[in-house]
């Protein structure tokens, strides 16, 4: 037990330490918190001092309500839009707008609202400013030009309506689930939540499956395997081998869920600035969400990790891994192609085989239960499956292992793997 | 007690055999010579007393207990085909590789450092394995197989690629772990290495035992059949086919076969009678060199 220990530690200590894992590790959160950083703060960025506008109203009898819907002040307390004059139905729209033109080129004016004769029958009103990236004053403007036009148009039908942002604003449609046990249970935030755990298993069955792969190969490929076979039981080897890379997989999640709990308070802060009066969006996962695919996870871990071990231990060049590793990497390409048939029909006959296939329970069964939750007995099954082929896997896997670690030279054939299977 | 036995042991790979009912037995404090040309079966025998490899048949002993993964721990072990973790440091592939012998980390840790100095590798403590030089690297893998002080050592070509300077430190280490009661398996194709480290030897081929015995004994009942001659003139005086049965050529030293009853004193009067001069002629037993080629072609006719 203590050099299993010992394995592991010094698996997860040399991996950790690599550039590679840093990078990886550190440098993928960083780089989307500060993606998400600036984004933010773009965004968010408030003029410190007060936009002096004006109006030029073609309709007539509009500019007011407009103003009117312009009521933001800065952090100081002083407005920030300054409406410098409105122009109501000018002689000539044309000099005006030339001499607003000239105003706001001169930075005299930060920016002028130009509203169409006919915009009660949808045309566009214009802003005309230096700098038209600032969403922020462009999103007021748009929202109180929007208002003044519906206050207008359901004036004229003879409704009058006090406060009139109360009765325009928007209502979201959550959506709720019934399920065969009656309850009705609310599922996550949709396909991309559900896409993006299946492609999270299938990059982590992938990555530290090949991983094992390459670290098998690498003590192979320096001999110095001959010693280690001389000091350890290959089967505890392999063990504390798979362990060691699991540990560093674990170690990279935990980094990345703590960045993500971080992210998604600015995700939320973000969110607030794009959807104002919406909440910010809450992740209220059910348990069923985490509690099946980690047992799935850890079944689907040990399959594909023993098997990518195996494969390692029975080539002698990185060459020869690439053709080999192909067969089961294709499994997990495969499993992602067919997620879509589950997320079409969860319960049809095809689905249900799919997810009790124990090579790809781990992805497809995880997948189907964030689609709907599929009847306890299917669960069971293929959870009892696929548990079952991950012990048999390991076992035969140990013994190529063993068997592979000391062989040189030419790749097995299949009839020679069946061989090694028997050897003691 | 011996520190090692192998009792009929038999190990095949399909329809290989590697070893072939071979037995043999390792005195303890010995150094014993596993010898045999290429594919005899040596390290398959190795890997089974070292229990990477189980026998099919036959029994192995070592140090008096079944070989287990008990008795890994009583091993030390240098193979053939050399290797570290190449980005490891060496401190620290040392101390794990120590560990896995059942060290303590400090233990290991104090150990590793009084060896890297004595091999004068304490500069490169702190390097990447990757960053040796050859016969560095060979010597922090001899490090690794001695630090446990393992009461039985199995060394497989323990000199290739060494220095004389550093070959002779391995020597004199050898012999010292020999005094303190280490058993010391060598395995090597080198004959004079065994000539002059080996008390017994055991020869195989094709996964047979072929010789076996005390080295002395074994060249003693070949008997002092073999000439050693130095001379300057011409060599044709050897030309005595009734007298020699076979020649090997030197350069500067020819060593002579005589056939059984040959009588030394005729090729002494050969020599005179051409003028040729003699300034070496010796006596001796047969070099272990020529016992090894003609057991092991006896074997192939």
């Amino acid at each position: 037990m203590r050099k299993i220990w010992l394995v592991i530690k010094r698996e997860y200590l040399t991996r950790v330490r690599t550039r590679g894992f840093i990078l990886s590790t550190v440098g993928l959160p960083l780089f989307s918190v500060g993606i998400f950083a600036v984004t933010l703060a773009l965004a968010t960025r408030k003029t410190d001092h007060t936009l002096k506008i004006s109006i030029l109203d073609n309709l007539g009898g509009l500019a007011p309500e407009i103003v009117a819907g312009l009521q933001e002040n800065l952090p100081d307390g002083q407005p920030l839009y300054q409406v410098v004059r409105t122009w109501d139905r000018p002689e000539s729209a044309k000099k005006v707008q030339e001499e607003l033109n000239e105003q706001v080129r001169q930075g005299r004016l930060d920016g002028f609202l130009e509203v169409p004769k006919d915009i009660l029958e949808g045309k566009a009103a214009t802003f005309h400013s230096q700098s038209l990236e600032d969403f922020q004053t462009h999103r007021a403007i748009s929202r109180a030009v929007d208002n003044a036009v519906i206050a207008r148009r359901l004036g004229d039908r003879g409704v009058y309506v006090d406060n009139l942002s109360d009765v325009v604003r928007g209502v979201e449609v959550s959506l709720v689930r019934v399920t065969k046990t009656g309850e009705s249970e609310e599922k996550g935030e949709g396909f991309l939540v559900r896409l993006s755990i299946v492609m999270i298993l299938y990059i982590t069955l992938l990555v530290y499956g090949v991983m094992t792969m390459r670290s098998v190969l690498e003590e192979k490929s320096t001999r110095i395997i001959e010693i280690l076979a001389s000091s350890v039981k290959p089967s505890h080897l392999l063990s504390g081998k798979i362990l060691g890379v699991a540990a560093v997989g674990l170690t990279q999640y935990l980094i990345w869920a703590l960045t993500a709990a971080l992210v998604s308070g600015y995700g939320a802060a973000v969110g607030s600035v794009f959807r104002p009066g919406a909440s910010a969006p809450s992740f209220h996962l059910p348990a069923s969400f985490l509690v099946y695919p980690l047992i799935f996870f850890l079944a689907g871990y040990f399959l594909y990790a023993s098997l990518y071990a195996a494969l390692g231990a029975m080539v002698s060049s990185e060459e020869e891994l690439q053709q080999v590793q192909l067969p089961v990497t294709m499994l997990l390409v495969v499993c992602v192609i067919l997620s879509p048939i589950i997320m079409r029909d969860p319960n049809s006959p095809l689905a249900v085989t799919l997810t009790m296939i124990p090579l790809f329970s781990p992805i497809l069964m995880v997948f189907r239960i964030t689609v709907q939750t599929p009847p306890f007995w299917q669960i069971a099954l293929s959870l009892a499956l696929c548990v079952l082929t991950t012990a048999g896997v390991v076992q035969l896997s140990a013994k190529i292992y063993r068997v592979g670690i000391l062989m040189y030279g030419k790749r097995p054939s299949l009839v020679e793997l069946l061989r090694w299977l028997r050897y003691t | 007690m011996e520190a090692v036995v192998l009792e009929q042991v038999s190990k095949r790979f399909d329809s290989v055999v590697a070893v072939d009912n071979l037995s043999l037995r390792v005195a303890q404090g010995a150094v014993f010579g596993l010898l045999g040309p290429n594919g005899a079966g040596k390290t398959t025998s190795l890997r089974m007393i070292l229990h990477i490899l189980a026998p099919d048949e036959g029994t192995i002993q070592v140090l008096g207990q079944p070989a287990s993964g008990r008795t890994q721990d009583l091993i030390g072990y240098l193979p053939e085909e050399r290797g570290l973790y190449a980005r490891m440091k060496v401190r620290e592939v040392l101390v794990f590789l120590a560990g896995l012998k059942g060290l303590s980390e400090a233990e290991a840790s104090k150990r590793v450092r009084q060896w890297l100095e004595r091999l004068e590798l304490a500069a490169w403590a702190e390097k990447k394995i990757i960053d040796l030089s050859k016969g560095m690297q060979q010597k922090a893998q001899f490090i690794a197989a001695v630090i446990h002080r393992p009461p039985l050592l199995i060394l497989d070509e323990p000199f290739t690629g060494l220095d004389p300077l550093n070959a002779t430190l391995i020597k004199d280490i050898m012999l010292e772990l020999r005094a303190q009661g280490s058993t010391i398996i060598l395995s090597t194709h080198r004959m004079e290495q065994v000539e002059m480290m080996c008390d017994a030897i055991c020869l195989i081929n094709h996964g047979r035992s072929v010789l076996a015995g005390d080295l002395r004994a074994i060249k003693q009942s070949y008997g002092k059949n073999t000439l050693r001659i130095e001379y300057s003139g011409d060599g044709d005086f050897l030309d005595l086919p009734h007298l020699v049965e076979k020649l090997n050529h030197f350069g500067a030293l020819v060593e002579v076969k005589l056939r059984p009853g040959a009588d030394p004193q005729e090729i002494v009067k050969a020599a005179v009678a051409r003028g040729v001069r003699l300034s070496r002629f010796e006596l001796v037993e047969p070099p272990l060199h020529d016992i090894f080629i003609e057991k092991v072609s006896e074997g192939h006719a």
